[in-house]
């Protein structure tokens, strides 16, 4: 592992965790905690995108229990997904990074509610378990409740996400994009 | 005559670090083994018990913060909610297996995040980097651990620096969600573009000190892996392995 990706990850998974925090103070229904993984998949792909991923799942799971280690699959395919729109500069345009967290944001959500079934019984997250309750509630059945709001809340949290790794890709000085020959592609230069 | 620091530390900070790992880890793997609902209802008693005696008691209410939200959850979406033949208990009627598989499940919740923050409590980096190093083991992965561990205060603080500074140039925090949501822009670019930044320094940094070069590295200091820590760990992965032979042939 190159000097440049040992020093970008952990700052990556400091992002995530930071601008978690903004996402709190602004009480957004969202979490925003994968910008960190999205922006070192476009930058400098696949491999450093998992490796940030997973750190910051580890990380997770060492300040809050290791049973969040569960959603670690999720972080691959978050990695996975961002690094494919980077290859095909689904950064260059807000309208494009929003379809392609749009599309993430499905297939994390129906991946997130697979395990949040399987090893949480459905209760997970506040915001997430308050919607399945919800759903639960008005006469919806559990693994069907779980989807709904699984994939609800991720499709807005991943749209927002890949948005804001657009806006940041495209203000990069070229000094500093042209570091990251997959981030030029991402944004179409 | 004053004891030694290390001495008057408990028990987590004194064991070899990656008993402390072990033992976390493997309660993790317990919850999910032992029969339910008690099984996992007793490993959170024994995980209890076991947090204080190692001397890291506040872990045992940081955890119950995190847990009280989430057995709020399971028992209205399995005991009030759940399906099947109910428990009239007067005020309200509890779903039968509903609550069992609640139960369950909160001794799961309770027993891992309390034996994780059990450890992240004792947690020392520059000890753990020391076993790992010893070992011989790969530096890449657990260096990145430690480092963000490091760079997360520093970054939850510029969080914090620049809500403060865009609500003085007079940023919304208030409004519709919409009006929220264009706020993240210019409260996160900052940050983001920052680290980019900072960057290119870091990485300069750890050229000098041949961090990216990998090979075994020869600790000052390192921790001693006594016989009680090996001790320890050979027995609950030994229960590990055991449980999951059970569970396979029962």
């Amino acid at each position: 592992m190159s000097s440049r990706l040992l020093a970008l990850i952990p700052l990556a998974v400091a992002i995530n965790v930071a601008i978690g925090r903004i996402v709190a103070e602004l009480s957004l229904p969202v979490y925003l905690d994968a910008v960190g993984t999205i922006l070192v998949s476009a930058l400098a792909g696949l491999g450093a995108g998992v490796v940030t991923g997973l750190i910051g799942q580890v990380l997770t799971s060492f300040v809050s229990g290791y049973v969040w280690l569960a959603f670690a699959p999720i972080q691959i395919l978050i990695a996975l997904l961002a690094f494919v729109a980077a290859r095909r500069g689904g950064f260059k345009n807000l309208g494009s990074s929003i379809a392609w967290g749009g599309l993430l944001g499905l297939l994390g959500g129906a991946l997130s509610a697979v395990i949040s079934y399987l090893a949480f019984k459905g209760v997970t997250a506040g915001g997430v378990t308050f919607v399945t309750t919800v759903l639960v509630g008005i006469g919806m059945e559990l693994p069907w409740a779980i989807t709904a709001s699984s994939i609800v809340t991720d499709v807005l949290d991943k749209a927002l996400a890949f948005a804001l790794v657009g806006v940041a890709l495209r203000s990069l000085p070229v000094r500093m994009i042209s570091r990251y020959p997959l981030a030029l592609r991402a944004v179409g230069r | 005559m004053t004891a030694p620091a290390f001495s008057r530390q408990g028990l987590a900070r004194r064991a070899y670090p990656l008993t402390g790992l072990s033992v976390a880890i493997a309660v993790t793997f317990l919850a999910f083994l032992v029969p339910a609902p008690w099984g996992p209802v007793s490993l959170y008693v024994a995980s209890i018990i076991l947090v204080a005696l190692a001397g890291v008691g506040r872990a045992i209410r940081q955890a119950l913060v995190v847990c009280l939200p989430l057995w709020l959850f399971l028992f209205v979406l399995h005991g009030l909610l759940g399906g099947g033949p109910k428990i009239d208990l007067g005020l309200f009627a509890l779903s039968a297996d509903g609550a069992n598989a609640a139960l369950a499940q909160a001794g799961r919740f309770g027993a891992i995040i309390t034996i994780s923050l059990g450890f992240y409590r004792a947690f020392d980096p520059s000890r753990f980097l020391n076993a790992v190093a010893a070992r011989g083991w790969p530096m890449h992965f657990s260096y990145l651990f430690v480092a963000t561990l490091h760079a997360l205060p520093a970054f939850v603080q510029r969080a914090a620096t620049s809500i403060e500074a865009q609500r003085t140039r007079g940023l919304r925090f208030s409004g519709g969600v919409f009006g929220r949501t264009r706020a993240v822009v210019p409260l996160a670019l900052p940050l983001i573009l920052g680290a980019l930044a900072e960057v290119d320094d870091r990485a300069h940094a750890l050229e000098m000190r041949a961090v990216a070069k990998g090979g075994k590295r020869t600790p000052i200091d390192p921790p001693t892996d006594s016989w009680p820590d090996r001790a320890v760990r050979w027995t609950l992965w030994i229960t590990v392995v055991a449980l999951v032979v059970w569970r396979f042939v029962r």
